[in-house]
């Protein structure tokens, strides 16, 4: 479960200005709750990962706070951690690691023991169907294989909270249905869930609960249903252009 | 526990990799000794003219001087008969060089005249040239006994020609060349070190980066500095071994190439590269957490070669400088960690007195600068921007 309470970073520097302040979340605030998916849709450089890295301890936010499962992001970090699988949204796994190995890695990572890890790693590699490609070497994975091996790694400590950011990108239609019916899973196991895209009809089709992020900032919040009545529109793409404030 | 996982990983993950392993187990310790050290010692042993071992000496007429051959003979030539074409055999190489005794040669020898001696060289022969070196000396030494014969014989004491007897002592222990060749051994030890981590200190750090593996990484229940510590033992895992290897085969090229090195003025045996890796020790932790924290620094690959290249520099340098400047072995250039090991290597192949304070001051003063670098890398890994 995470509440987010008045998130804001600002980044001092981009390539080419140094001095230039960058305003990337201000005053974000959210509640997911466990058993739910939660969508946070917003186009590229709302702030949507900059929202996920303080969430998962990466960055530290400039003002506010989030309790995740109990824990502060700005006080508790190790426990915070304990308590969230992350998967950023590139997968950013070893290449000269197997596919065991590198999940392996993490659990070891996580305090896992040997007979604990090696048990857990057949079960995740079952849970996502990975068999045919278990004991590669991940070099020339394709995208979703790789997308599946970096989300058996954020679930190896078996994470209350699992952040997912932008997991379908580069996916194809039948990898991205997989992944969604795991979410689902996860989801209906009692996880809290967030999940970021740009993907209207994907966050549509999976999310119980959505955040529409722009510009930094959180624009609507509420299930499908709340934001098609609160805009007076029919689907998400308009209900998402009201909300942000655009033209229809 | 944590840190050997991290440990493990790093080290199975590199040697997976071709170029690490080449330029960490192949390069530094085995390539660079046998190219750099056995190519030193092979061209002073072409230089050095031994007057010990005996050579073979094509002469020409040898019956017409026989107090000639007889001198040559006692100071180690094997005089044989020269080739009917002299000229060609010297310019193929068939023979080295060859003495030719001119007709004349008696006869002018007897009435007191200077007497005439051709010598045979092929100058761009190396080896010829040497043996031309050897073989003028030997004469200019027979030379010197007729010249004084002949005073002796008109009543003249030989010394009156020498006026000025200049006596030439180095009192170094093998002079400028030994010099050069005992500042090869802390050049290729550190060398290697620095090669050895390169592309480990690299991948575990800009390369993580680079691959966005860094991100899930971090965001593991895992404290900041003993995810820098296990990257950093993986990092001098791979050091440590580079020299390790790197000793023994240097010890096997002076071994093998040069009895002499290994034996004589220069000490080159067990005993000398056991301490000297010992002494070079402390650079394995410097040159990890320099290679660690300038990795550290850089986004990607390519900036980290880039600077780590640049970085190759410094090991080099006291090389260099100490072929040109004489630093004095002071309390205060022993704390400079590289400088201090030179000196000390140095000292240790040519044989000459260490002192333990120097030894302690070195050790404190590299161990002391790569915790101080270790630390930045911590903080370096602390930092929101290392993402």
């Amino acid at each position: 479960m995470i509440v987010a309470n008045n998130l804001s970073k600002t980044f001092v520097g981009v390539p080419g200005e140094r001095k230039r302040r960058v305003v990337a979340v201000e005053s974000v605030s959210f509640n997911a709750e466990d058993g739910q998916i939660t969508g946070l849709l917003g186009p590229n450089g709302a702030g949507k990962s900059t929202t996920l890295r303080m969430l998962a301890t990466l960055v530290r936010p400039d003002s506010g706070n989030a309790i995740i499962d109990g824990h502060s992001v700005t006080e508790n970090v190790l426990q915070v951690r304990q308590h969230l699988g992350f998967m950023p949204h590139n997968a950013g796994i070893y290449p000269r690691l197997t596919t065991r190995e590198n999940i392996s890695y993490y659990a070891q990572l996580c305090g896992l023991n040997k007979k604990t890890t090696s048990n857990r790693v057949d079960e995740l590699v079952d849970l996502l169907e990975m068999e045919n490609f278990a004991d590669r070497r991940t070099a020339g994975f394709s995208q979703g294989q790789k997308t599946k091996v970096a989300l058996a790694r954020a679930l190896v400590h078996r994470p209350q909270t699992v952040l997912l950011d932008e997991p379908t990108n580069g996916l194809d239609v039948m990898a991205t249905r997989g992944l969604r019916q795991i979410i689902r899973q996860l989801a209906q196991a009692g996880h809290c869930i967030v999940f970021s895209s740009h993907i209207m009809q994907e966050v549509a089709a999976l999310c119980d609960e959505i955040a529409i992020i722009s510009g930094g900032k959180i624009a609507m919040t509420g299930t499908l249903d709340t934001l098609l009545t609160t805009t007076g529109q029919s689907s998400l793409e308009d209900a998402f252009v009201s909300a942000i404030g655009g033209e229809l | 526990m944590n840190v050997l996982v991290i440990l493990w990983k790093e080290i199975v993950d590199n040697l997976r990799d071709r170029q690490t392993v080449f330029y960490a187990l192949l390069f530094g310790p085995v390539l660079l000794p046998l190219l750099i050290g056995g190519g030193l010692v092979a061209s002073l042993k072409q230089a050095t003219v031994s007057f010990d071992q005996p050579s073979a000496l094509a002469v020409k007429n040898a019956d017409q001087a026989p107090n000639l051959t007889q001198f040559l003979y006692s100071n180690n030539f094997d005089i044989e008969a020269a080739p009917i074409d002299v000229e060609e055999s010297v310019r193929r190489g068939d023979v080295a060089l060859v003495l030719e005794i001119p007709e004349d040669f008696s006869t002018a020898m007897r009435e007191g005249q200077p007497a005439p001696l051709v010598i045979y060289v092929n100058d761009g022969d190396k080896h010829s040239a040497k043996e031309a070196r050897k073989v003028n000396s030997v004469v200019n030494a027979y030379s010197q006994t007729i010249n004084a014969l002949r005073m002796q014989h008109r009543g003249i004491d030989p010394s009156v020609f020498n006026s000025i007897n200049v006596r030439l002592e180095d009192v170094s222990s093998d002079g400028f060349r030994g010099q050069i060749l005992a500042s090869i051994l802390p050049f290729l030890l550190i060398v290697a070190m620095v090669m050895g981590g390169f592309y480990l200190a690299i991948d575990t750090t800009a390369g993580e980066r680079e691959r966005l593996s860094l991100e899930p990484l971090l965001s593991l229940p895992i404290a900041r500095y003993k995810l820098v510590l296990g990257k950093f033992m993986a990092v001098l895992f791979f050091v440590g071994i580079s020299s390790i290897l790197t000793a023994i085969s240097l010890y096997l090229v002076f071994r093998y190439l040069s009895p002499e090195a290994a034996g004589g003025i220069l000490s080159f045996d067990a005993p000398t590269i056991i301490n000297a890796w010992l002494l070079s020790s402390p650079l394995i932790f410097f040159i990890s957490a320099v290679l660690m924290t300038v990795a550290a620094t850089t986004r990607s690959t390519k900036e980290a070669q880039t600077y780590l290249g640049l970085l190759m520099v410094f090991p080099m340098a006291p090389f260099f400088i100490l072929q040109f400047v004489n630093i004095k072995s002071a309390n205060l250039t022993m704390t400079l960690p590289m400088l201090s090991q030179y000196q000390l290597l140095e000292r240790i192949v040519l044989k000459d007195s260490i002192s333990t304070t120097h030894v302690a001051l070195s050790v404190a003063g590299t161990l002391l600068s790569a915790a101080l670098l270790y630390f930045l890398a911590v903080r370096l890994y602390s930092r929101e921007k290392v993402l």
